[in-house]
């Protein structure tokens, strides 16, 4: 097995360049790869296309930060903290170029990128606006005489980024028993590349005792870097839940140009590593308030 | 009072409960919403689904002991402690018996149409055919005047046959419009027969507002008043309503008021008061 651990600073500038389409591990506030998402915005990665199922802050963050100029998917949206705002201001002046797909349009776009297929069928979506304002979607005969169906082109990203419990230094992935992050099921199976951050790097005999547990495999792996919180300051269940108190603080400052431009410094571009990111968001006491948060 | 649970895991006695006095429209609109559901039918919720989690809990607990329940659409048959403040988080899926993974398991048995056929569901604009918004409004697709979150999984249910239970915690004129500026899910499209001759099946069946229930009138499929809440005349949905609603024969009947058993069980399973977060205080 070949050696695929390196840092986050080597990961995003060998694997993520500027215009790939770039899919995300996400949901409203869950489980995304943000200490990956940071670093693109450090590295001022530009123009940009971006893949979720439903983005949140991450979205957020990469839209304040001129990073994006398209989005794939079914939804953006905080859901108790909101719309993402910065988000929004940038669709609507048109910086950002939105295809907006139903769940099953997604799946069916990325399935077909991960099988070789030019395209994958769904009847979600028949009789709605987005077929027509979609490139990617096309109402077709069903060549077995059924009723008609959605064509969905096929999606390849160019690089997947995922977050997981634990890795090995060949990128094997494990997932504690929880409920696995909606998107983990096909995302990292369409992308050329996949760059994963794990809470742990461990040896591989841990591994091995719960196969069960290795959700993707590290032949698909191009770079694995441990990250402790790496998904702060949305949840990663078991270990921790979503930070209410950076979300919240986030919302005041997205308002405010001059604010959005503070919190990214002091959150985003200012922090040099890890650590010095916890602590910029509270530190210890922060980390202590969102662990437990199912009790 | 102490509720006793009888051997199903319903209310003993919610059969006989008397109507509540100290309930409130969010009660309300739980009750009225948790019996459209019966025993057999499998429920899921989405994000911010604070009305529909009430519902499938009380369903539960009075006239749907079967009731299967996928939180989060996601895990299975759960027994979270209290409603917690997100309807996406474990929280809600504490203790669930199995997980569904989105692309591998969820939309498998959502897709089939032998599952999960009735789907709980909110939009920013929904029009009198029953077509509902949550993509853009005003200006143009690329270019509009709001960009709003997505469809998610609405554009799907709208077109594989479900049965769709609206609900608006804020009904007025901006919410329930005449046309929607952009169809991201799949209502009774003009109205008539249009839907059925696509070859779709299912559709739009009720929505619960804050002021009435409103169902499709079947012919046309325009939208209609079924029942107004107390203290609501029909005049008053119809100022908060952005076009001209269809009326019942005969008198408008009154909303049934919940029962004392649906208000405590409402309020035990959410002491936090998580449903009433989406009701704008007039």
């Amino acid at each position: 097995m070949q050696d695929k651990l390196t840092t986050l600073e080597a990961a995003v500038r060998d694997h993520v360049q500027n215009g790939d389409i770039v899919a995300l591990q996400n949901m409203a506030t869950q489980a995304a790869p943000m200490a990956t998402v940071r670093e693109i915005i450090r590295q001022e990665k530009r123009d940009l296309g971006l893949v979720v199922l439903v983005g949140g802050i991450a979205v957020d963050w990469l839209a304040a930060a001129g990073c994006l100029d398209r989005l794939i998917g079914a939804a953006v949206s905080m859901e108790q903290f909101g719309l993402c705002q910065r988000y929004r201001a940038a669709v609507e002046s048109q910086q950002i170029r939105v295809e907006e797909l139903s769940e099953t349009a997604l799946n069916s776009r990325l399935g077909a990128g991960a099988r070789n297929l030019p395209f994958l069928p769904t009847k979600g979506l028949i009789g709605t606006d987005l077929i027509d304002v979609a490139d990617s979607l096309i109402m077709m005969d069903d060549p077995f005489g059924g009723t008609p169906v959605v064509a969905c082109r096929r999606l390849d990203p160019d690089v997947a980024l995922v977050h997981v419990h634990r890795a090995d230094r060949y990128g094997n992935c494990q997932l504690e028993p929880t409920a696995q992050w909606p998107d983990l099921g096909i995302m990292p199976k369409a992308a050329k590349k996949v760059i994963v951050t794990a809470e742990e790097i461990v040896d591989t005999d841990v591994l091995r005792r719960n196969p069960d547990r290795t959700v993707l495999p590290g032949f698909i792996v191009s770079a694995v870097v441990e990250v402790p919180y790496g998904a702060h300051p949305t949840s990663f269940n078991p270990n921790y839940g979503y930070d209410s108190k950076m979300h919240l603080d986030w919302v005041t400052a997205a308002r405010d140009d001059d604010a959005t431009e503070k919190f990214l410094q002091d959150h985003v571009y200012g922090p040099a590593d890890q650590a010095a990111y916890l602590d910029s968001a509270g530190g210890a006491d922060r980390l202590i308030s969102v662990i437990g948060w199912e009790k | 009072m102490t509720s006793q649970t009888n051997d199903d895991g319903t209310i003993d006695g919610w059969e006989t409960s008397a109507d509540a006095t100290d309930w409130t429209i969010d009660e309300l609109m739980i009750a009225r919403l948790s019996s459209c559901l019966v025993d057999g039918d499998q429920a899921c919720n989405g994000m911010a689904s604070f009305i529909p989690v009430s519902a499938f809990d009380l369903a539960r607990h009075t006239h749907a002991p079967e009731l299967v329940w996928l939180a989060g659409a996601l895990g299975l048959e759960p027994r979270p402690t209290k409603v917690p403040a997100s309807t996406l988080e474990a929280p809600l899926w504490r203790d669930a018996v199995m997980y569904f993974e989105q692309y591998g398991d969820f939309w498998n048995y959502a897709l089939n149409g032998r599952w999960l056929q009735k789907f709980c569901v909110g939009a920013a604009q929904l029009d009198k055919f029953g077509n509902a918004n949550n993509s853009v409004i005003g200006g143009t697709y690329h270019a509009p005047k709001v960009r709003l979150p997505g469809t998610a999984g609405l554009g799907d249910m709208g077109s594989i046959g479900k049965q769709l239970y609206y609900w608006n915690s804020n009904h007025n004129p901006r919410a329930l419009v005449d046309t929607v500026d952009f169809v991201s899910c799949a209502g009774y499209l003009g109205g008539g027969d249009e839907r059925s001759e696509l070859g779709l099946e299912g559709g739009p069946e009720l929505v619960i507002t804050n002021l009435a229930v409103l169902d499709f009138e079947p012919e046309t499929k325009h939208l209609r008043i079924e029942s107004v809440h107390p203290g609501v005349s029909v005049d008053d949905v119809q100022a908060a309503t952005g076009f001209e609603l269809l009326l019942p024969d005969g008198d408008v009947p009154q909303t049934a008021v919940p029962t004392q058993v649906q208000v405590e069980r409402i309020r035990a399973f959410d002491p936090d008061d998580m449903r009433k977060r989406e009701f704008r205080s007039r």
